[in-house]
């Protein structure tokens, strides 16, 4: 058995300890005298870090609760228990398949829950929990590692933790009802260390940090190469060189001996990356740009060596080295490296102001009390109590109090929602008048921010099929490269000028590094997450690169009528009156209305809503009577009141006179007529129709404007949809389409040769997004799954789709000429390289050219992506 | 025609063969993904100028659990993309992270980092 020395904690043998003490009733071990006196100077503190443990001898039994997900509970429930008693120490186990937990027995000095986590998700479950990241102030030792996650996993309530020494941060899993943040932070303090508060868990941030290291990295390796590089120079131009020039052969010679050795440390230290990156590819039997710098620098330091070593070796005048190549090379490619990486930090801004909206802490009411949590430590259940301007933390449901809620970043309305017990509230949107307190039901990644989030993330590294045309490219480019390099050396040295094996050399060495396989790679990625970012920012998710690049080619638009280019809910739109009518229609309309508010009718509330619009109060109604098929008839206010269809009327022998004509005229508006009978005698019409998005008509014309097809697609009758469609413009209507028929309908337009993209609201409509070659789904705020959708118009409005077509042509544009500017950089840069422009004008590439133009050019394809965050839609949601 | 200039001439078709043969043409080492207690196919995979194992063949419709580790800064390998499953994860340097997913159908899929600099192969049986 082995112990650690409290101290520095290193593993020892008790037996071979320097030394051994004894304090209240434990025995500790060190290894060294000076561990002995820092432990003499302060005992009680050695013995205060197993206390926080939480590890307590006298209770052999421990008990711990998992929340597990991942598979249904209840159907595995026998075989995960059976499985975890099997378990050495595991004393018993009871899954409550209701509440989704596990609650389990354990003796803590046989078995850890780090052993029970994995034994839970061998099964193919996952554990719940809250994952968090410390950061831990100079974490300098390999081994001190180890102790951190010792003590880490030790905590009650952790599950794992690993503890990154690169990233100076542990990463722990825990159980927040077991343990809170400041036990975890009290763990690392026990080891000495300082923990910072925890950097965010956001992907952006984490994102952000590495990068802002390996800038510093990289700009540290820069100038490191940069200052060798002007000594390197300074000898290998001599000639031009005040005191230089006078120098005899032999001491320049020395000179450059030094100027090789300097040389070395620009190579493999600040060039280190391509020497192992190179090596790493070789052993893979693949090459990429790490290889050609290796080569290219390796070739020039090993002749140029070679040459002051051995110059008797060379003809006369060929044996000056060209360290400069080796060490300005290195040092371009570096800075150029560090450039791409701070441009590349804007293009995933998006994300970034996505996940901005998110708040940071949670006012949790638990047992009673209130406290202040990270929002990453609320679960599902808790009760949140929300004050007015205060964000939302997670979303969940109102249990007490109402209030109006601005979500305007999540579906774009402008105008607050008005929020009462039972109403659902979003994560990130903005509390504006009332208190309220909420139970949450979605936390952590099921968000809807969260999943928004995640979606767009992943459509940004999903890839766009012209993506793959570039990437066969660079599968065989490199290995190409070598080999032109090779023959560039071959022709040069077999047809070449004097001296043959210096132009040889130079000339392949360049061919090697001003090939750039990078922006090439570049080009599509970096495109596509500006553009999908850009889209993010606009309300429009777009799912993948796929559905990017298939949009921007669309022919024909597909608009699903109702809940799409309407409302999707009827409203009241006329009030006419009869000629010689007995009531006015202000009148008329309180008193359909309060007969409206006994029945059940969908069309029943648009008429209750369109009277409390004109604030009239409703009477008591008497004697109230569906007719099926009819209408309703009942009393108010001592008078009989009618309302229905032509059928009622006729069949109540009411006379209608001109009523007839006027609601026939209406339908043909595509409005649904009721017709009013007081006592009797015909009194008026009420029609209510399904009315148009204010914003239909003009984001219909920009379509058309854009040079697409708008069709519209409705199960209504072709009078009712004629006539919407006259309204926003569209000239071709297929109506009297059934729902399951519609897909097939879509179908036939693709069959005229076109490209169809269709616009539904992602539930009925389903079937016909899929068979689209683009599929738009209008969701409204929360709806961000909607699985048939290649892109989510989370706003609601039409004109999402106008931004959709945008968004996707401007990126298609910028990846073409990242990939035409990549190319063509390539196909010019190589025969220059190789010397094609020599036989003619004299004219050869010097490497240190070659090696700037390879340096910039990845860095212009990521400036020309970032160009797209400038990207204006015609709409602006803001 | 000198004897060191056909020299040179033969070196370059020599090298050019080789280079060719290395890259391309030369059968890569396979490995197959162990199957753990609940049945995944697990694959550890090591990003370090490259990925090591680069080709893994796995069972079809099977899930198949891959546990990536980071070890190196350079920001170019810092996420691993599988296009054709779309899934995609960000590696953190020197953590564990895990990727999960079922390959239905059998054939060969690429993954990759982002800009396609290091390349492996999923065989799908």
């Amino acid at each position: 058995m082995t112990v650690h020395d409290p101290v520095c904690g290193m593993e020892l043998e008790p037996q071979s300890a320097f030394a051994k003490r004894e304090h209240m009733g434990q025995t500790f071990y060190f290894c060294s005298q000076s561990c002995v006196d820092q432990f003499d100077k302060d005992p009680h503190h050695y013995v205060m870090t197993s206390a926080t443990t939480g590890f307590n001898p006298q209770a052999t039994l421990t008990r711990i609760e998992l929340p597990v997900s991942g598979m249904p509970l209840k159907e595995h429930s026998t075989h995960l228990e059976s499985t975890l008693r099997a378990v050495d120490g595991v004393d018993e186990v009871k899954a409550n398949v209701s509440t989704g937990r596990l609650e389990i027995q354990y003796d803590a000095q046989k078995v850890d829950v780090a052993r029970l986590v994995g034994t839970v998700k061998s099964g193919g479950f996952q554990v719940g929990g809250t994952k968090v990241r410390i950061g831990i102030e100079n974490l300098r030792c390999a081994s001190c590692v180890k102790f951190i996650e010792d003590e880490l996993n030790a905590t009650q309530g952790v599950l794992n933790a690993t503890v990154n020494i690169a990233t100076q941060e542990a990463t722990v899993d825990y159980l927040p009802q077991n343990t809170t943040l400041s036990e975890l932070n009290k763990a690392i303090e026990t080891w000495g260390y300082k923990p910072r508060p925890g950097t965010s868990d956001a992907p952006v941030d984490k994102q952000e940090d590495a990068h802002a290291r390996e800038y510093r990295k990289l700009m540290n390796k820069f100038w490191f190469a940069a200052a060798i590089s002007v000594f390197v120079m300074i000898t290998a131009y001599y000639q031009v060189m005040p005191i230089l020039s006078d120098w005899s052969m032999d001491s320049l010679r020395l000179l450059w001996g030094v100027t090789a050795l300097l040389a070395l440390p620009v190579m493999f230290w600040s060039g280190s990356d391509f020497f192992t990156g190179a090596w790493a590819a070789f052993q893979h039997r693949s090459a990429n740009m790490n290889t050609l710098i290796a080569l290219g620098t390796g070739a020039a330091w090993l002749y140029s060596t070679f040459a002051i070593l051995f110059p008797s070796v060379f003809p006369e005048g060929t044996s000056e080295p060209f360290f400069d190549v080796v060490t300005v090379v290195i040092a371009l490619v570096v800075l150029g490296q560090a450039l791409e990486l701070r441009a590349k930090g804007q293009s995933s801004s998006a994300i970034k102001k996505l996940l901005g909206l998110q708040a940071k802490t949670a006012r949790v009411i638990r047992d009673g009390k209130e406290m202040d949590l990270p929002v990453e430590e609320v679960l599902v259940g808790d009760v949140i109590q929300v004050r007015p301007g205060e964000k939302v933390p997670v979303d969940g449901v109102i249990v007490e109090g109402s209030s109006s809620v601005d979500e305007s970043m999540l579906t774009g309305e402008s105008i607050p929602a008005s929020k009462k017990v039972g109403d659902e509230v979003i994560g990130a949107t903005i509390n504006k008048t009332g208190a309220f307190k909420f139970r949450a039901t979605k936390v952590g990644k099921d968000t809807a921010l969260a999943q928004i989030v995640k979606m767009v993330q992943d459509a940004q590294d999903s890839k766009a099929p012209i993506a793959r045309l570039a990437d066969t490219v660079s599968g065989y480019f490199v290995p190409i490269v070598m080999i032109l390099a090779v023959w560039t050396f071959v022709i040069w040295f077999v047809v070449g000028p004097q001296p043959q094996f210096v132009y040889a050399l130079v000339t392949s060495v360049t061919v090697l590094i001003i090939a750039c396989p990078c922006a090439l790679g570049l080009a599509t990625p970096m495109s596509l997450m500006v553009g999908i970012g850009k889209g993010a920012e606009n309300g429009i998710l777009i799912r993948s690169g796929e559905a990017l690049q298939t949009a921007r080619a669309i022919q024909i638009v597909v608009l699903d009528k109702t809940g799409t280019i309407t409302k999707g809910k009827p409203e009241l739109t006329d009030v006419i009156l009869s000629d010689q009518s007995i009531a006015k229609d202000d009148e008329l309309l309180r008193l359909a209305s309060s007969v409206e508010k006994v029945s059940e009718h969908p069309l029943a509330q648009a008429i209750v809503e369109g009277a409390q619009a004109r604030k009239l109060t409703l009477a008591e109604v008497k004697d109230f009577e569906a007719i099926p098929g009819h209408g309703v008839s009942a009393k108010v206010e001592n008078k009989h009141l009618l309302i229905g269809n032509l059928k009622l009327m006729n069949r109540e022998k009411i006379v209608l006179g001109s009523l007839e004509e006027k609601s026939k005229s209406l339908a043909d508006d595509g409005k649904t007529p009721m017709f009013i009978a007081l006592d009797g005698k015909a009194a008026g019409i009420i029609a209510v129709a399904d009315t148009v998005k204010e914003d239909s008509a003009e984001a219909i014309k920009s379509l058309q404007d854009l040079g697409i097809e708008v069709v519209m697609i409705t199960g209504d009758n072709r009078r009712t949809a004629e006539a919407i469609a006259r309204k926003v413009g569209v000239t071709r209507v297929l109506a009297e389409v059934l729902p399951e028929d519609k897909a097939k309908n879509v179908q036939q337009l693709q069959a005229e040769g076109k490209k169809v993209a269709m616009v539904g609201d992602g539930i009925n409509d389903a079937p016909a997004l899929a068979q689209a070659n683009v599929g738009l789904a209008i969701g409204t705020g929360t709806d961000v799954a909607i699985e048939a959708s290649d892109i989510t118009l989370i706003k609601g409005s039409l004109k999402g789709v106008v931004t959709a077509i945008e968004v996707s042509r401007a990126t298609m544009k910028n990846i073409y000429q990242n990939l035409v500017g990549a190319f063509f950089y390539n196909v010019l840069g190589l025969p220059v390289a190789m010397g094609l422009l020599f036989p003619f004008f004299g004219v050869l590439l010097s490497p240190l050219i070659a090696g700037a133009a390879m340096a910039f050019s990845s860095v212009t394809v990521v400036g020309n992506a970032n160009r797209l965050r400038g990207f204006k839609p015609r709409f602006s949601v803001k | 025609m000198s004897d060191l200039q056909i020299f040179v001439i033969l070196s370059g078709i020599v090298l050019t063969v080789l280079i060719a043969w290395y890259f391309w043409f030369a059968p890569k080492a396979q490995t197959l993904a162990t199957v753990s207690a609940s049945g995944a196919q697990e694959v550890a995979v090591t990003v370090k100028g490259g990925y090591t194992p680069d080709v893994i063949v796995v069972q079809k419709g099977r899930p198949v659990r891959f546990t990536f580790t980071r070890q190196e800064s350079a920001a170019c390998s810092e996420r691993v993309l599988f296009p054709d499953f779309n899934k995609s994860a960000a590696l953190p340097e020197g953590e564990q992270v895990t990727l999960e997913f079922t390959p239905d159908q059998p054939g060969e899929y690429g993954f990759q980092c982002q800009m396609g600099m290091l390349r492996g192969k999923l065989i799908v049986e």
